[in-house]
This record gives structure tokens, sequence and C-alpha cells, in this order.
């Protein structure tokens, strides 16, 4: 993790969400390194990016995808992925690779609270409590160092 | 002349004791159809049938002596229990049989049938003694009474599985009605975030800001109503501990401790949005107004059950409500006096001094099944 916080990838196709998020991440100390809303532009940018962590909508604009959009993303070496959806019980035992689960709706503070614990694990940064409203995944997740 | 020359049996054999005179008469005169055979001539060949026999078969007595019994057989007789009668036969043991036998006319009928083998002194077989009995309207209603069940188990099955099927489309039609309104409710949340950061003025910023956390314990009641198996209720507890954190981000923990002893209540799932709005309101009200500057203090969130009603109190050691001057508008105590209407309750403030405790008392049953369907304003 570099001194300007986590390099975050938006995988959200809802505008005014993703915008909000990019907001919030600015001034929580991250860096919102781009917006996708479909699968395909999502793994582009990902190999383009390598973001640090990934928050991943279910439900893109072209369907269901967020749960292939988790495979592939964390599949890629440094990069966390968190599932950010109204929609848990699509997402599979193995959280496909997935480091956890924000439930939509998500507040500000459960958004700060689950990029400082990804960072504290998996990113070099201070340790931290998982946070409440996160449900995280019991094994490794992938981007583990 | 129902019998031919069949050893033992007093008609035909004239050296036979007259004792066994009666016993012959009384196979003549049975009801049941009664055949004898002699396995040792040639291919066990019927060596007496009585009446009733015949009139079961069609044939004449002098049709059937001194033929085996295999002239009852027909097209449809099950190959099994005539293999099943052979080796009785051959082995000299008894055997008790269904098996379907034809008629003279050709007519079938089901023809339960009983084979014993009758020894003499030395133990060898003599004769095969049967006795035949017409089950054809016993087996003609097992059948239609098999058939009905079949019918019966189908339709039952059919009609599961029309059950499950409906169940399974309300079931993704919850899923999917649950989703859209958690993510409109992320969206009208970001919305109201984002013109906030937007907005130049200090007090449009806070009055969106303050908006937004409305929004958010909406929110929250819709995550956890779903979250559950049972989307008819709602559990204060876990309302209450989400909304502590969310609270306690927003303050500073040294100037202000909250305290939360709410009990596992389940509330019902109609009335949990304005509960929870209720809660909202008189707690952020204690935070925002009763400890003005720098003043300290502690906030006491509590909820119990009692007997069908619902206790709430939110209490402070602040300033006082008299000398809460910085809330002109007061909008959240007006919120909360229209909430606990609309869930038909009562609230009273109570002077601490110092401090203030807001006690809500409200009856913990749907407004559905109190008003039976004219509530105003149902929450959820």
């Amino acid at each position: 993790m570099n001194a300007g916080g986590l390099r975050v990838l938006i995988v959200e196709d809802e505008v005014f969400i993703a915008l909000e998020l990019e907001c919030l991440l600015e001034e929580a100390g991250h860096v919102p390194v781009g917006v996708a809303t479909r699968s395909g532009e999502a793994i582009a940018l990902a190999r383009d990016l390598a973001p640090d962590v990934a928050l991943v909508d279910i439900h893109l604009a072209d369907g269901p995808t967020g749960v292939a959009v988790a495979q592939a993303l964390s599949a890629q070496p440094g990069t966390t992925v968190l599932f950010t959806t109204a929609n848990a019980k699509r997402v599979p035992a193995d959280f496909a690779g997935a480091a956890g689960i924000i439930a939509k709706p998500y507040s500000e503070r459960v958004i700060r609270a689950a990029l400082a614990y990804v960072a504290g694990r998996y990113h070099g940064g201070v340790p931290t409590e998982p946070p409440d409203g996160v449900v995280m995944a019991r094994g490794p997740a992938s981007g583990t160092p | 002349m129902f019998g031919l020359d069949a050893p033992g049996l007093a008609e035909t054999t004239k050296t036979a004791p007259a004792a066994d005179e009666p016993f012959l008469a009384a196979f003549r005169a049975s009801a049941a159809p009664m055949v004898m055979t002699d396995p040792r001539r040639p291919d066990n060949p019927i060596v007496f049938a009585n009446p009733a026999f015949c009139r079961l078969t069609g044939y004449a007595p002098e049709e059937v002596l001194g033929r085996n019994c295999r002239f009852l057989q027909g097209p449809d007789t099950d190959p099994a229990a005539i293999a099943r009668v052979r080796e009785a036969v051959a082995a000299g043991e008894p055997l008790q049989v269904d098996i379907l036998n034809y008629r003279k006319d050709g007519r079938p009928f089901w023809n339960a049938m009983t084979l014993t083998p009758v020894r003499d002194e030395t133990g060898a077989v003599r004769s095969y003694f049967a006795v035949l009995s017409d089950v054809t309207r016993t087996r003609q209603a097992e059948r239609a009474l098999a058939r009905e069940k079949d019918g019966l188990a189908q339709d039952l099955e059919a009609r599961n599985r029309a059950l499950q099927t409906a169940l399974d489309q309300q079931t993704a039609l919850l899923h999917e009605v649950d989703h859209r309104v958690k993510n409109n409710l992320q969206v009208i949340s970001s919305l109201v975030l984002l013109k906030a950061r937007r907005a130049r003025d200090a007090a449009c910023r806070d009055v969106l800001r303050s908006m937004a956390d409305r929004i958010g314990a909406l929110a929250t009641v819709h995550r956890l109503l779903y979250a559950l198996s049972d989307v008819a209720r709602f559990d204060l507890r876990d309302f209450a501990d989400e909304f502590a954190a969310e609270l306690e981000a927003g303050i500073d923990p040294d100037r202000i401790a909250l305290a939360i002893d709410v009990e596992a209540v389940a509330v019902p799932a109609s009335m949990a949005a304005p509960l929870a709005l209720l809660v909202h309101e008189l707690s952020v009200n204690a935070v925002r107004h009763a400890f003005p500057g720098d003043r300290r203090g502690r906030v006491a969130i509590t909820a119990r059950a009692e007997g069908e009603g619902l206790i709430l109190e939110v209490s402070d050691d602040g300033i006082g409500l008299p000398a809460q001057s910085d809330n002109p508008e007061g909008f959240g105590r007006d919120l909360a006096g229209m909430l606990v209407r609309q869930l038909r309750g009562s609230l009273t403030f109570e002077d601490l001094e110092p401090g203030t405790r807001a006690r809500v008392v409200l009856p913990l049953v749907p407004p559905l099944a109190a008003t039976a369907g004219q509530a105003p304003g149902q929450g959820l």
C-alpha cells in the first residue's frame, strides 16, 4: 500500500452509488482508480490498473456477472475483492475468491472500516478488527501477500 | 358320475369301505369347486370333479375327467403362476396360488386355488386335491382401488408440484423485490450524500446529512428484515447494535458516552421502519442538542418488552429541554411525536436535573391487526 491509501477499482452499474463511493474513498484517504459498469470492462480495467482493492457489485449492466468478475479479479496477484451487494444470497460458498461481502444498503462507516481492515490484513497497513456489517471469508482470500 | 375309478373314492371303487360314503357325498354337495387328480397316471389326469367345479368352469364332468388341469389355462394366465403349480406338484408340496383360469366359453376368472398332496400310509402321493375359489370380483375391486389410489397419488403429486412452483416463484419475487428495495435505498442515500458534499452552505449540508442518516436507519431496517428467514419479524436488538455503531462513528467518544441496553424484542415487520426512525430521532436529538459546546455526558438507550407493549427510553445528562435553544426548528422532536402517534403509543419527556428522559410506551401489535386494515402510513 502506498502512502496515498489503497488504490480502489469500483465495479458498480448504478452511477450515483459509484460517484458517491468515489467521493467517500477520497475522503477516507484512498485512491479511486476507475469505475466499471460491465464485467468485461471491469476485468480489462483491473488488468491495466492493478488495483489493491476492487469493490464489486453482483448485478452489473450486463447481468449478474459480478461473481465472475470477482473470480477473475481475485486471481490477479495483489488485488483484494470485496463484494458490495444487496443480494448476498448470490455469492457462492467459496466467495468466488473475494475476501468479504459488504451488504447493501451500507453506510459510509462500514465502507471505511472494511477498507481499513483490508489495508491492515492484506496490504501492509495497521491491523484492525473486521468491521460489523461485513461478512469476511473464512479461508485466506487471494491477494494475501 | 363325477369321478372315474379314482382309488380311494367309494363311488368308483367297489372295494372302498362304506365309511368313505359320507365324505364323498359331502364333497359332491359342497358349494366349493373341488377337483382331484392322480399323479400315478400319465399326465396327472383329473379323476374327480364335483358339480360346483363344473358350474364354475362350464364344462360337463365327462369333458374334464381324464384330462390334465392345464385346459383351464389361457392366453393371459401368468406363466410364473403356472410354474409355481408345476413346481409344487413336482415337489409334492401344498400350494396356495391366485391364477387366471378360463371357462369353457372363454371367459376368464381369477382362481384362488388351494392345492394339497394327499399321501398314503407309505408317504407316497396318491392324489392331488384342489379347492378352487372364484375371486374375480375381489380382484377387480382391488385393482379398481389400486387404480384410484394411483390416481390420487398422481393428483397429489401434481398439486405438490404446482404448489412448489408457486412457492419458488414467490420466493424469487421476494428476493427480487428485496434486492430492488435495498439497491434503491443505496441510490437514494448516495444522491443525498452527493448533494451534501456539493452544498456550500454548512446548514444545508447538515440538513442533507441528517436526512441521509434517517435514510440510513431505514436502510438498516431493510437489510436486517430480509437477512432472516422470517421476513415478518424484526429484532430490535440487532437494529440497536448497528444503529449504535453508526451513531458512535459520528460522535467524539471521549466527550459523549453511549450506553445501549436493548432487549431482543421481536417487532412485527410493519412496525420496524417507524420504530427504527423513532429510536434514531430521539437518540440523535439527545446527542446533538443536549451537549452544546464542549459539554461532556452520557446518552443511554434502553428498550424492553413489558406485557403486550414495548418501553423505549432515551436518557441524557445534558442541559435539559428548556435550555436547548440551538434547535429552533425542532424537526426531530416533531418527527418523534408523529411516529409515536403512528405507532399508537405515548411519548413523555421527564426532567432528570440534569438531563432529559424521553419515554415511549407502545403496543407491540401490528397496526393492521389492531385497526382492521385502515391504518394510514403503514411503515413498510
